[in-house]
This record gives C-alpha cells, structure tokens and sequence, in this order.
C-alpha cells in the first residue's frame, strides 16, 4: 500500500460521497434515503483507505504510467479527436487520429500507416454507414 | 411448440450461426492479439447489438468469449506472452514445448483442452441454471435486495488485492446507479439541471470506457512499431498420438470441475481457474518436477480450466442477476439493451432465450476445434505481425463509434473518455473496475426491491432481516464483509 497515493484517493472518494450524501438530502423522502447512505458508505471507505494508508502505508509509490509521455501524447490526441468529431465530422476526424497517433508514438511507415487507415475507415463506413445505417456525426464538406 | 423446438429453431437459424462461427474467429484473433483481451472486445460490441435479434448478439458474445480464451494460448505458448490473463499458466509448460519445437502439438493440445472445457461448462449451465432458478422463485423483493448485496460484497471483497477499496468501488458503482430520474418517485438526482442525465449514465458508454481505454493507453505505451517477424510464428506440423489424449482424460475431468466450481463464484475468474487446475494436475502428476519444464498435461490442464470457467459463470449471473465474472456482467448488459431482466424470471419469461444462450455457449465451445484447428491458428498467429501502434488509434476509433451510435449524442464520447481515464487511474492504485460495473447493473434492482420491501412492511425494516432466506443471505453478506477484517486482526495478534 502507498502511503501518499492511497491517503489521496481515500479523501478524494470520501469528499465524493460526502458531496453525494449532501445533495442527496435534499430530495424529497424515499429518494434521497438510498443515495445517502451510499454517499456516507463511500466516505467511509474512503476514510478508511485514507487511514489505513496513514496507519501503514509505505513511501513506495507505484508508477501511475509506465511511459509518461506516450500517455500524454495518447490522451492529448484522443481528447482533440473527439472534440474534431462534431466540427470535421466522424469520418474525416477517424482518418486524421488514425493517421497522426501512430506517427506521433513514433511509427514511421507512411505507405503502410496509409494504406492502414484507407482500409480501416472502409471497413468502418461499410459496416456503420451501409450495412447498420447508423447516421454519425456529418462530415465539414456536406455542410457547405 | 415446445420449448427444446423453440430453442433449436432460435439457435440455428442464419443469423445467430453467422454471428457464432464469424465472432468465435474474431474472439480467436482478439485472444491471439498481447494487449486486446475478451472484455474489451465484448464492450465494443455491446453498442452495436442494439439493433439486432437478442440471440445474434448473446451469440456473438459466446463466440467472442470462448474463442478468445482460446486464443490467449497462441501467444501464450509461442512468445509466452499470455493473450488474455486466464492464459498465464498455459505459458508454463506451452512455451517450453514450443521452445522444443513443440508449438503445433501444444496448441493441438489447447485447442482440444479449451472446447473440452467450454462444453463441460456449458453442460453444467444447462443442467444447474434451470434448477437453481426454480429454487429462487420463492424469493420476494427482500431476498432480491440482500442477494444484490451479496453479489456487490463478494465481487468488492474478492476481487482485487484490497477488499476496503473493493467495496468502495462497488458504493461508487451503486451510486452512480442512481442518476437519473427516480424510477419509483420521478425525482431527477444528481442531473445538475442537464437533460440528457435524466435518463442515467448509460450502461455501455460507461463499460467501453472502464474496459477499453485502460488497454489502448497500455497499447500506446508499449509503443510496439514493428510486430513480430514471420520466422518467429512459423510452426511445423505435429500429432498427438490418440494414446497420448487418453492420457489427458483424467486432467480434463479434474480441471473441467475446478473450472465449473470456480465460474460459479461471483468474483473469481478464468485466471484463477486455470492456475488451480495447473497446481491440482501437478499434485495428481506421477512426475511433478515435468511440470514447468514443457509437460503437455500442463497445458491441457490450464486451458481446460480456463474454458471451464466461461459458461459457469453464467450460472449465478443468467439465475440471480449476479455475475460470476466481468463478462458475465457485459452478458447481464446484453440483456438488459433488449430488455431482458436477469434473473429466475428470466427463465420463465423468455425460455427460448436463455436455452438458446446455454445452447450458444455449448456450440461455440465446439467451434473452438474448428476454428482453433493447425491451419486455422498459422492464420491466427500472423495477427502478431501488426505493430502494436495501429491498434490504438483504430481501437480508439472503434469505441468512439460504438458509444456515439448508442443515443446518437457527442457528450456520450466524452463520459465514456472519463470513465477510460478514470478506470486507467484505478487500475493503477489497485481500486478494481468490475464492483463498479456490478454496482451500476445491480444498484437500480437493489434499489428498487428494498423500497418495494419496505413499502409491503409499511416501513418496518426488520422485514428485510426476519424472512428465513433473507436472513440466510443477509448473514452470508455480512460475513462476506467482515471476515477479511476478522482475518486481518487474527493475523495481527498472532504476529504480535
């Protein structure tokens, strides 16, 4: 158990549950009862955790990441592609991440990751536009 | 018609046979594919079986699951690179088989092990589902609530190295249950004014998001650029001699009821299964010390456990509403975008349903010999060849597709992007994901059935304690709960 970690997780989930059983009083009879107690029951927890990480926890912290920078770069570029998708439209967004995070975690094959992508969102428009008709978010050029 | 007529007629027509035999091989290249697991890739199909027959998609689901079981033995006994965690013991004795130029005859082995498993698991669905729901017909909304409890206790309690923060993350789980609109009173909860909260968090949004973000950011960090070269996956061909299978019989049977034993329990799952029918065929062994060092009843027996497992966990998830395992709760998922409320009303509503799910599970544990054959598993093992980085983006794709089509909304992408990184972060300070998940599925029941329960008692609460069964298994919850802490203060005085 990591001291710090734990003891930071334990208050964060009980300031959670406080929060929850707070809001939860306020609805009327039978349906704030239920979340209430849950809120208070996971503040508890997370009391709990945080104390016994003061109790016996030990200054080992784990690696939250393994490669930190990947996970920023993988977290930055997933978080523009869903903001992309409503502006650019499903399709266009989907091609440019599939094209831009493998050459920003490093690969360097253009013809390959090309060709990847072409056949990739091929697939994905026969399966989801043509087989299942799901409607997804429209692309830019259809708007002008 | 009768209901063996109603089941077949369900289960063999075009599209549940086309969804089995194409996810069996799907499941077989996720398994087959270090990083891709049988979780994940059910979460990703889950949004998109909105729209289809209940038996296409619990096919699929039954494809996925014991195909990719299977799978996870390929890298497993050619790289020992487990493809799913259940595969770690076949690493064992697989790799040092492949290591002696073994790797056909070790996978020929896994093969027959994994659907030798699958289908004595499936018999065991078959024959003890139905008799276990008829037992719970006597039960009211009292026993429906402790036995909601008891599944979130064991799940919190079992699962993961800290029980606290498994029964935390189970609270978490039960209390996101409750945004939304108050089924019984229409009181909106924790929706902070927003509409689209009126209706809850979305079951499938949130799990792709638990289940799939955690592995493609361990995908992006691994940062694999070139895949494996084709001289590392090549095999040559192999027999097993037929007095060598018989051989195998014993370890099949013992590992077939460890498995089935294991999947039963809420909580313990594929991994723990295979391991204990590793350590049970050693013990058994007339030479222990092969083991570890390429014995092939190794590696029948960690496959056959693993298989094992499958269906059996089914068992307390298809009857109870508790599931054994996390892919047990995606199958309660399944059900319930169609509908279908798990549990022993399920059995008497929708018979050809769940026969035809048992029937699933039996077949598609079958399929593994035809899909997992020696031409078949050269096919799968060049799925390795793909570098690692492709994945993510296209894995990163499939999801943001799946959770959109789902309610047709864009905020849906970013709830399911939260739950990925907060699920990430879980992972990494041991808080498990499956009692959230388990909590969102059984939070509205529990919920709804203390309040139905108290509302028939005129509020006495020692209704839902007085019942003999509810007591029964609101004695089982409790001590669920307070044995780890019991244990832990025992171990304490003694050390002291």
């Amino acid at each position: 158990m990591e001291r710090r970690q734990d003891i930071v997780l334990g208050v964060v989930f009980a300031a959670l549950g406080l929060f929850a059983a707070v809001r939860a009083a306020a609805y009327a009879g039978a349906s704030g009862t239920y979340p209430m107690v849950l809120g208070l029951a996971l503040s508890g927890f997370g009391i709990l955790v945080a104390g016994k990480a003061v109790l016996r926890g030990k200054p080992e912290p784990r690696p939250l990441t393994l490669h930190a920078g990947r996970v920023a770069i993988t977290v930055a570029i997933g978080a523009v592609y869903l903001a992309l998708v409503p502006i650019l439209g499903f399709y266009t967004a989907s091609a440019l991440v599939v094209l831009a995070l493998p050459l920003a975690l490093g690969f360097r094959q253009p013809v390959f990751l090309a060709l990847t992508t072409a056949v990739f969102i091929a697939i994905v428009w026969v399966v989801f536009s043509i087989v299942l008709e799901k409607p997804l978010p429209a692309e830019f050029w259809q708007t002008f | 018609m009768d209901i063996v007529t109603q089941v077949l007629s369900g289960v063999f027509a075009v599209g549940p046979v086309a969804a089995m035999i194409g996810a069996s091989i799907l499941g077989v290249f996720i398994g087959a594919l270090p990083g891709l697991n049988p979780v994940m890739a059910i979460a990703l199909l889950l949004p998109l079986t909105y729209s289809m027959e209940p038996l296409v998609a619990l096919g699929m689901v039954a494809g996925i699951y014991n195909g990719s079981m299977y799978g996870g033995a390929i890298p497993a006994i050619l790289l020992r690179i487990p493809g799913t965690p259940a595969a770690i013991a076949t690493t064992f004795d697989g790799y040092p088989m492949a290591q002696r130029g073994e790797a056909s005859r070790a996978l020929k082995i896994a093969c027959w092990s994994s659907a030798l498993g699958g289908t004595a698991s499936a018999i065991a669905l078959m024959t003890i589902g139905p008799i276990l729901a008829r037992a719970t017909l006597a039960f009211g909304p009292a026993e429906y609530f402790w036995i909601a409890m008891f599944g979130m206790a064991s799940i919190g309690v079992l699962v993961g190295t800290d029980a606290i923060k498994g029964l935390m993350a189970a609270t978490l789980g039960l209390l996101l249950g409750t945004v939304g609109l108050d089924q019984l009173s229409g009181t909106p909860r924790f929706t902070f004014d927003q509409v689209w909260l009126l209706s809850g968090l979305d079951l499938i949004v949130i799990l792709v998001g638990l289940y799939a973000l955690p592995p493609v950011i361990a995908l992006a960090e691994a940062a694999d650029l070139k895949g494996l070269s084709a001289a590392q996956l090549k095999l040559e061909p192999a027999k097993v001699p037929w007095s060598e299978v018989r051989s195998f019989v014993p370890t099949w049977i013992r590992s077939s009821l460890i498995g089935i034993g294991v999947g039963i329990l809420p909580g313990a799952g594929g991994n723990i299964a295979a391991f204990l029918s590793y350590n049970a065929a050693k013990s058994a062994s007339d030479d222990p010390d092969s083991f570890g060092k390429g014995n092939p009843a190794g590696v029948a027996a960690a496959e056959c456990g693993n298989n094992a497992d499958n269906a059996a966990s089914m068992i307390p998830a298809l009857t109870l509403g508790i599931p054994g395992n996390v892919i047990a709760a995606l199958v309660l998922g399944a059900l319930l975008i169609h509908g279908l409320q798990p549990g022993p009303q399920l059995f008497h509503q929708n018979p050809g349903l769940v026969g035809g799910f048992m029937v699933q599970m039996l077949l598609t544990s079958l399929l593994i010999l035809a899909v997992g054959g020696a031409a078949a598993t050269k096919v799968f093992a060049q799925v390795q060849r793909l570098p690692g980085v492709l994945l993510v983006p296209t894995i990163l794709v499939l999801m943001a597709v799946g959770v959109y089509v789902i309610n047709g909304r864009v905020v849906d992408l970013w709830i399911m992007f939260a739950a990925g990184l907060a699920g990430y972060v879980f992972e990494k300070v041991n808080v498990p994901l499956a009692p959230i998940v388990l909590g969102l599925i059984l939070g509205p029941m529990a919920e709804q059935n203390v309040r139905r329960a108290l509302l028939i008692s005129r509020g006495d609460v020692t209704e839902l304690v007085t019942r003999p069964i509810s007591a029964v298994i609101a004695l089982a919850t409790l001590g669920l709960i307070v044995y780890p802490v019991a244990s832990a203060i025992m171990r304490r005085r003694r050390a002291a």
